[in-house]
């Protein structure tokens, strides 16, 4: 269905051409050498419990949103913390707040970010074995990920484990 | 996650990153900010990019993958609108050295 080799993704396709270069000069040009982790997924996909995890900064309204206040005023701080999101979630229960993308769309459709809908369609198909109660946001823009990775990925860890969770789909935003 | 033993799919647009950031499995999209999976409201074309990176689950066999997905958003890029409304801060801090860059390509061409 899809090759390795057939269509190469242009990340820098949608930004202008000096955005593009002044991201794209710290990403080293020789492929990444060092030890990438790795967990097989040893069962068909429709036995499989899901999570969805995406970083456009999702929150439940009921939730206190990601601090985009602090972020204006130390533009290299990006809020660390994370929030969970049920699987029941619809665009009237979120607050989207990221300073970096329009999320307006996602305001319109969840789905175009966490595809909460189409995962619980596909465990009804039986695509997927299911969806976890929860999936969870966190907040992309971390030029210093010390604290996401120390705090809130273990937290994270642990519900999805309570949850039986054996695969996530990311979404960055 | 992954190294704490949960497999992983990361839908992305900036599989670059991969060179930077050892990423287990890439499924890489050529889709506008904001909307990795779709078009507002699409279902049918949400369903094949997410049918498409469940593949990714399956098809990869060792830590590193990039899978290239074949969809194609159907709007010019300056079309896509997936700009904040106002510039971000770390933007707006480096606003000229990002300006300064657009000028050096400009005169390379």
């Amino acid at each position: 269905m899809m090759s390795e080799h057939e269509k190469v993704v242009d990340g820098f396709r949608f930004m202008p051409p000096s955005l593009s270069a002044w991201i794209g000069k710290d990403i080293p040009d020789p492929p990444y050498s060092g030890e990438i982790a790795w967990t097989p997924l040893d069962k068909p996909l429709k036995e499989t419990t899901f999570t969805l995890v995406t970083t456009a900064g999702i929150s439940m309204k009921s939730d206190p949103p990601f601090d985009l206040e602090r972020e204006k005023r130390e533009p290299a701080w990006g809020d660390p913390s994370y929030r969970k999101i049920p699987r029941t979630a619809t665009e009237s229960d979120i607050e989207v707040s990221h300073l970096h993308i329009n999320t307006g769309y996602i305001k319109e459709d969840i789905n175009v970010m966490l595809p909460l809908t189409r995962f619980a369609e596909f465990e009804k198909e039986g695509v997927i074995g299911s969806l976890a109660p929860t999936c969870y946001s966190f907040y992309g823009f971390q030029m210093d990920a010390t604290a996401l990775l120390s705090e809130s990925a273990p937290q994270m860890a642990d519900q999805m484990r309570q949850e039986n969770v054996e695969a996530v789909l990311l979404t960055p935003a | 996650m992954e190294a704490q033993g949960f497999a992983t799919v990361t839908l992305t647009m900036t599989p670059e990153f991969q060179r930077e950031v050892g990423i287990p499995r890439v499924a890489a999209i050529e889709y506008p900010y904001g909307r990795p999976v779709g078009q507002v409201h699409d279902r049918e074309g949400q369903r094949q990019v997410l049918l498409a990176a469940l593949s990714v689950f399956e098809e990869a066999k060792e830590p590193g993958q990039t899978f290239y997905l074949p969809f194609t958003w159907p709007e010019e890029p300056k079309h896509t609108d997936w700009q904040p409304p106002e510039i971000s801060p770390i933007i707006k801090l480096h606003l000229d050295d990002i300006k300064a860059l657009g000028a050096k390509l400009r005169k390379q061409k």
